[in-house]
């Protein structure tokens, strides 16, 4: 009798998870359960779609249905799983009954944080997730005016630029005093906050939504201030693993709120998995777990629990979490932690700061990056970096995650060998200028 | 539904210790500090607590806690 792998979410760790029990065990019956219309297509290309630098929306989908079943991946469409029953190994479906797995992964995702506050029910509140929503919701900006989005979280900035870049009077309304601020450090952010200010973009930190106001449909944002007028109102709250299901059916859930896992993505219930946003993943530097990472995280737990799942040996490693984004008119990013995290913590550090060039100097298009290291005062270790510049910087984070992760030192960095070529490198590293600076702080 | 304890912890601790670095951050890069109200547990008795706690006492309390780092032993070999 074939291995009956059942996975719920259809997301990326949903997809990733059903590819690798295929690969892993192709005799297998592998059946993904999914709420929603679509699967294999990139909801982190929304904005982009919105902010017009995609033409389509079509152009975010990676595959077609065809394609799952040319591979024998079964997928329900538009089905809710109500219940599961780890002990009968069965999950109850809605319009079907029970259905039987050998193996489950849990891929459900993750859900916005509430407003919490009155208006929260109104029409015209919109929430970036689901293709076929942003589909019907992005006419609605042919004839919108005046935007507000409510809090500087990743999505916040992406939807913040997508709307400025669209021609909307934006205002972007959050209660942190700069953007992103629970992750990127203050220094990192003025550059992108200046930029949207040039963009026309009105900020408003340290403040925080008190009400949306509306009849039926929401049509101000009220903050202690003054009452924001609005045509289209975008929530950006952080987002919180969608775990009812699995909570209900006594799988071990964290201090995030995250489903508990192992190295192989196994939960504490015998033939239950969990991958993606509802799972926690313990930080590499840390240790503490964490929640809510990016898509490549989710694909790449998926692919663990699916090979786990179907009877494979694949294990996941501690995170160090490269970031990187598009915020306005520059480029962030950075790899497990800032100076503010580092401060909340109190983790131990020390800190060297540099400002380079992405090309040569006299190259044209050449961009400025600022770039900073935080090393552990004792063993000199790479902890944490964060960025802001014109290019580079995505592969720049790749890199320091690495170097955070194989335990390279500021004394390493300090000394690197880097790539000079006048239109993709200038002759000082910024990387190493930054850890010159920092061995330089720690020799007083 | 209630929040299980460990959850409502760090919840409000992650929320806390981040609002208080930001305040010393906004000190720091001379910008408007966060606007402070809620609760005066959290700001006035947790927060110095757990500042003045060594480094070491602070990380073994973490560690404690239920949550996926207690069942990763290793880095995965590649």
């Amino acid at each position: 009798m074939p291995r009956r792998v059942v996975v719920v979410g259809g997301g990326a760790a949903g997809i990733g998870a059903a590819g690798a029990a295929k690969q892993t065990d192709p005799q297998a019956e592998v059946t993904v359960f999914t709420e929603f219309e679509d699967v294999g297509y990139s909801p982190c290309g929304i904005p982009y779609v919105h902010g017009r630098e995609i033409p389509t929306f079509e152009q975010l989908f990676l595959a077609t249905k065809q394609t799952y079943e040319d591979v024998g991946i079964d997928i329900r469409y538009e089905t809710r799983v109500n219940r599961l029953d780890p002990a009968a190994h069965e999950i109850e479906v809605e319009g079907t009954g029970a259905v039987g797995f050998d193996s489950l992964i849990v891929a459900t995702g993750f859900e916005y944080a509430d407003p919490g506050v009155p208006g929260s029910d109104l029409d015209g509140l919109h929430y970036v997730k689901n293709i076929r929503r942003a589909i019907e919701w992005d006419p609605v900006l042919e004839d919108a005016r005046v935007a507000v989005v409510v809090e500087a979280t990743p999505l916040g900035l992406e939807m913040v630029t997508a709307l400025a870049h669209r021609g909307l009077e934006t205002h972007l309304v959050d209660p942190r005093p700069w953007a992103l601020a629970d992750v990127a450090d203050p220094d990192i952010m003025q550059p992108v906050q200046d930029s949207w200010a040039d963009m026309g973009v009105k900020m408003h930190f340290n403040t925080p939504v008190e009400a949306f106001l509306g009849e039926g449909k929401v049509r101000a944002v009220k903050t202690p201030d003054e009452e924001l007028p609005a045509d289209v109102v975008v929530i950006c709250t952080h987002k919180q693993p969608n775990n009812r299901l699995a909570r209900n059916a006594g799988i071990k859930i964290g201090s995030t709120g995250g489903i508990i896992v192992d190295q192989r993505m196994h939960t504490r219930t015998e033939g239950v998995y969990a991958a993606g946003d509802c799972a926690e993943i313990p930080h590499g530097v840390t240790k503490v777990p964490i929640q809510g990472l990016s898509g490549s995280h989710a694909y790449a737990q998926g692919k663990v629990a699916g090979t786990s799942a179907a009877g494979g040996d694949r294990a996941y490693n501690p995170v160090d979490v490269p970031w990187g984004m598009v915020a306005g008119k520059w480029m962030i990013g950075g790899v497990s932690f800032g100076e503010t995290t580092a401060n909340a913590l109190r983790f131990p550090y020390v800190m060297g700061v540099a400002e380079g060039i992405s090309r040569a100097r006299y190259y044209p298009d050449m961009k400025k990056i600022r770039i900073k290291l935080l090393a552990d005062p004792g063993t000199h270790r790479l902890l944490g970096a964060q960025m802001v510049g014109g290019e580079g910087i995505k592969e720049r984070a790749d890199f320091l995650a690495m170097a955070v992760r194989t335990g390279i030192t500021i004394e390493d960095l300090a000394t690197m060998e880097n790539v000079y070529s006048p239109p993709i490198g200038a002759l000082n590293e910024p990387i190493s200028l930054a850890a010159q600076n920092a061995l330089a702080g720690l020799k007083g | 539904m209630t929040v299980p304890f460990f959850e409502w912890l760090r919840s409000n601790s992650e929320e806390y210790l981040l609002e208080a670095s930001q305040r010393d951050m906004a000190t720091r890069y001379g910008i408007e500090a966060p606007v402070r109200d809620g609760s005066v547990f959290w700001r006035r008795i947790f927060t110095p607590v757990y500042r003045l706690l060594p480094w070491g006492l602070r990380r073994s309390i973490m560690s404690a806690m239920p949550g996926s780092h207690r069942r990763w032993m290793r880095r995965a070999p590649p």
